[in-house]
């Protein structure tokens, strides 16, 4: 059970469902065995619980945490993060506010207190306040992708396609934002965005021949009559027999 | 009697109650939502809850009457206002109902912000373009703040075309029949775990030999739906 939370936890994943289930039978039953690791299971568990709604489980975890690490930052983002859950925004931000002040380098409470503003739906002001935490931390991939997806919702197409080429940048191997910038390129129209949405499908084809999305996204500029999109239309059809792809 | 602000008493007149007789079904302006549409949508909100999620609303009856949204496709979760896969899907699931019989008269959406469900620029292109091809189409969109259990009111607000614009469906316009039943079945779907055979189009993108005609969750809810109900 142990190494199901770690690898979870590795991999970022957001089975908030499943990590209450196992996290609470072995905080439960088997809390001596686990020795140091039990507090970054407290957290993995406590921000799960706060994920399904589970007061009761995510203020135990908390309690415990707060008694070990009574002076920790960490903790403390725990607990605005319980307020968030519980819609009290201003507490939240208060405690945010009051690390800040402690320590104005902490990542974790800026980008709490920019997630507060995306749940209370105020967007421009989240990408305002994102912008300026991105000058700061210019190499924070997730805020960059985050902005990205605040722009799309926004329509804000072309700022978008800034934040994923900050991302192609730095992952120059990363087939999905070579999609996501073909189909935001696709979107915004226009004959020189379109051949571009065309090359990065392509490019993200070559990155991983699986991604279905920069597949289809290929077939659909094929339909266009270039000379060159015929070409395409043959490999994207040469790729779908290789995979030999059948319906369930 | 009373008076009203002319300081000018006036009598009331007596008002005979009115004998209410019960709309015929195939009156103008009226929609009816099928169980499998309503159930099919509510797990689809339910299964993202982090996100927006949107998709189209079928009919299998004949146009012109009542609009009778008997089935429904869950379109995406992730970047709903990006173009190239909403195309994709728009014409894969146009394929689809030319070869079932169907007609898509709608679309519907819930906004991953629950406090939110006013209609997002987005939904108001895709339903423009539902309505250039049916002209009763109807937007819906889920109101995620009445999503909880023992909700007594559907969690749905419509919206019909009126005056080239996006306006309030009259609520007594829209019809969801054995209401009662509808939940009960959403509550079973949820407890026997079948709740996570929901397909969406997206999700057939990331693994392609998913269902996103969802037969297999399709049978499953008609076999819930009791055979007394007819055509629910």
């Amino acid at each position: 059970m142990r190494d199901k939370l770690r690898k979870w936890r590795e991999e970022n994943f957001r089975n908030s469902e499943q990590i209450v289930d196992v996290g609470e039978e072995l905080i439960n039953e088997h809390a001596s065995k686990l020795g140091d690791d039990i507090w970054i299971i407290y957290e993995q568990v406590m921000i799960a619980a706060l994920d399904c709604s589970r007061d009761d489980l995510a203020w135990s975890c908390l309690q415990e945490l707060k008694r070990q690490f009574p002076d920790s930052h960490r903790v403390k983002r725990l607990a605005g993060m319980r307020l968030e859950a519980l819609e009290r925004y201003e507490d939240a931000n208060k405690l945010y506010d009051s690390i800040l002040q402690d320590d104005p380098t902490n990542t974790a409470a800026r980008k709490r207190k920019i997630s507060i503003l995306r749940a209370q739906g105020k967007s421009s002001e989240a990408i305002r306040e994102l912008n300026e935490y991105l000058e700061q931390f210019v190499g924070d991939q997730e805020a960059w992708h985050e902005l990205s997806e605040l722009y799309i919702n926004e329509h804000d197409y072309a700022k978008a396609a800034f934040c994923l080429e900050e991302l192609m940048m730095t992952n120059p191997h990363n087939h999905l934002y070579c999609e996501q910038y073909g189909e935001v390129k696709y979107t915004q129209g226009g004959l020189e965005n379109l051949e571009l949405a065309r090359k990065y499908f392509a490019q993200a084809l070559k990155l991983n021949n699986r991604n279905m999305r920069a597949l289809f996204g290929l077939y659909m500029m094929a339909g266009r009559g270039k000379k060159e999109n015929k070409c395409s239309v043959k490999a994207v059809e040469e790729m779908l027999e290789s995979m030999q792809i059948t319906m369930s | 009697m009373h008076e009203d602000d002319s300081g000018v008493t006036k009598k009331r007149t007596l008002q005979l109650p009115s004998m209410s007789v019960p709309l015929s079904s195939h009156e103008m302006g009226e929609v009816e939502l099928s169980c499998l549409a309503y159930a099919k949508m509510y797990l689809h909100a339910s299964q993202f809850p982090r996100c927006s999620v949107n998709g189209l609303l079928l009919s299998s009856s004949a146009a012109g009457g009542a609009v009778c949204i008997t089935d429904c496709v869950p379109l995406l979760h992730t970047h709903l206002s990006l173009a190239p896969i909403t195309q994709l899907a728009l014409t894969q699931v146009d394929v689809w109902c030319s070869q079932t019989q169907q007609r898509i008269v709608g679309y519907y959406q819930a906004n991953a912000c629950a406090s939110d469900s006013s209609p997002t620029p987005c939904a108001l292109k895709i339903a423009e373009k539902i309505f250039e091809q049916c002209n009763n189409a109807v937007l819906l969109m889920i109101d995620g703040e009445k999503m909880f259990p023992g909700c007594r009111v559907p969690p749905i607000v419509m919206y019909e075309r009126k005056d080239a614009r996006w306006a309030l469906k009259d609520k007594h316009t829209i019809m969801l029949r054995q209401w009662e039943e509808t939940c009960s079945i959403v509550n079973q779907l949820f407890s026997s775990g079948d709740q996570a055979l929901l397909v969406d189009f997206d999700s057939h993108l990331d693994d392609i030999t998913k269902d996103w005609t969802n037969q297999k969750l399709n049978a499953k809810i008609m076999e819930l739906v009791s055979p007394a109900n007819g055509n629910v």
